[in-house]
């Protein structure tokens, strides 16, 4: 059975992620690093780069030897891919980009644990092909940075006052702005993706089961 | 799905543990040198920094050019002797780990204008709250008005502890002194809110404001400054006599 390569049932593969099945919003996975590397935008969409290339890849590499994999012993040969996917990723990381590998830290190594990624390997690249997969990853990757992008986004810009590290509020808004401190921390990360996670439902009609 | 046997298993987890050991290491060995180059650079840069000789444009090649010509590492020893050898080979944690004060040796990065030494750079380690705090601690030539200071490495709640590595922070620290009026060493300690609060001068030369939410930090940086500026007393007092 051939079909195109990208078909309606493709991009339906791809695009879901991104709202009516969002690891973040929907399925309320990755949590801890959701609220743990967006204090401001500039580390969160490395993140989300992270993310993408680690569960796309392995996405790959899994749906690829899918069928060689003995079942019995899948997670461990899943875990392993994905950890030297994220070694890999760290690596270069503080080869090219040391500065934002300092500020994210341990939060690279995470990714291992993250439950997005095994989720999606478990979930799909086990019985679907590399091409599939590989939409499947970058989609879900996708889905997954947006949320830590917007999060970002809102937590630089209230609680530092600036944007990428560019002060912007001091210089938009000159009546004064004290930097809500609440939004640096991890409970403000917490609010704000409770928030976001409601409208994000609302806005796409989905009901818990 | 098929059946597979043990040996097969057993075969298909060495390969795959073997690719990927393969590849790790290939990226390790070959991105050893550019990481390494990276820390080097980055502690260049905090030094300059604590000199407050870095401004925000300057490029990588202006600090490594900075730092060949103008900044000079020796190392000393407990006694406060200058000994042979280049700072960048001693290690400050290695040896508080290993040795005790008597006979740990101790970096000192030296600031040249003209060839004459205008300020003298420390590396300070110490505790915060959550994690080891990691900086540099520059005094003018008088080894009592403090430069600057710098943190580089800790891993304090981000808005809180972190500020330690923010710019009003570390302003607060210039023009401080490290002794009193009779020449005694007492350090800088850093207070529970604003330090004009507490102290009138003189007293205020030695205490710096904190930061609110973050108590048990601001007393590692002041635990830290006392026990490692101790450590260069005899160094500053050998040379302040030659001044």
């Amino acid at each position: 059975m051939s079909e195109a390569l990208l078909s309606a049932k493709n991009k339906r593969v791809f695009t879901d992620p991104f709202s009516e099945n969002n690891p973040i919003t929907i399925q309320v996975l990755g949590i801890c690093s959701a609220l743990a590397v967006t204090a401001q935008l500039k580390p969160s969409i490395v993140m989300g780069l992270a993310v993408i290339t680690v569960v796309s890849g392995a996405n790959v590499i899994i749906s690829t030897i899918r069928n060689m994999i003995p079942n019995k012993v899948r997670i461990i040969i899943e875990m392993v891919v994905v950890a030297t996917l994220v070694i890999l990723v760290d690596q270069i990381l503080k080869a090219y980009a040391f500065d934002i590998s300092k500020q994210l830290s341990v939060f690279v190594g995470l990714i291992i644990t993250n439950c997005i990624v095994l989720g999606r390997l478990e979930a799909f690249a086990m019985g679907n092909k590399p091409w599939n997969s590989l939409l499947d990853g970058l989609g879900n990757g996708l889905g997954y940075a947006w949320v830590l992008a917007i999060i970002g986004f809102l937590r630089e810009l209230f609680g530092s006052g600036s944007i990428m590290g560019h002060d912007v509020v001091g210089k938009l808004y000159y009546a004064g702005y004290v930097n809500n401190g609440l939004m640096v921390l991890a409970p403000g990360a917490f609010i704000l993706l409770g928030l976001l996670i409601w409208v994000q439902r609302t806005l796409s009609k989905y009901v818990e089961d | 799905m098929q059946k597979h046997d043990n040996t097969y298993t057993l075969i298909f987890v060495c390969i795959v543990a073997l690719i990927c050991a393969l590849l790790l290491s290939t990226a390790a060995s070959s991105l050893r040198s550019k990481q390494d180059a990276n820390s080097a650079y980055d502690v260049k840069k905090n030094i300059l920094k604590s000199f407050g000789a870095l401004k925000e444009n300057t490029t990588r090649a202006e600090v490594e050019s900075f730092f060949t010509n103008k900044i000079e590492g020796i190392i000393v020893d407990a006694a406060g002797n200058e000994i042979e050898g280049n700072a960048n080979e001693i290690n400050p944690e290695v040896e508080a780990k290993t040795k005790t004060p008597e006979n740990r040796l101790y970096p000192v990065y030296i600031l040249k204008e003209n060839g004459v030494r205008v300020a003298y750079t420390i590396p300070i380690i110490g505790k915060g709250l959550w994690s080891k705090l990691y900086g540099y601690l520059s005094l003018k030539n008088d080894f009592n008005t403090i430069n600057g200071i710098t943190f580089y490495k800790h891993g304090e709640t981000p808005g809180l502890g972190a500020e330690i590595a923010a710019d009003w922070f570390q302003k607060n620290f210039v023009g401080k002194k490290i002794l009193d009026q009779n020449g005694k060493f007492i350090s800088v300690s850093v207070v529970k809110g604003k330090a004009q609060d507490y102290y009138d001068e003189p007293k205020l030369l030695h205490h710096v404001d904190g930061i609110s939410g973050a108590t048990i930090t601001c007393n590692g940086v002041t635990e830290m400054l006392k026990k490692d500026l101790t450590n260069y007393q005899p160094f500053f007092a050998n040379n302040r006599e030659s001044i």
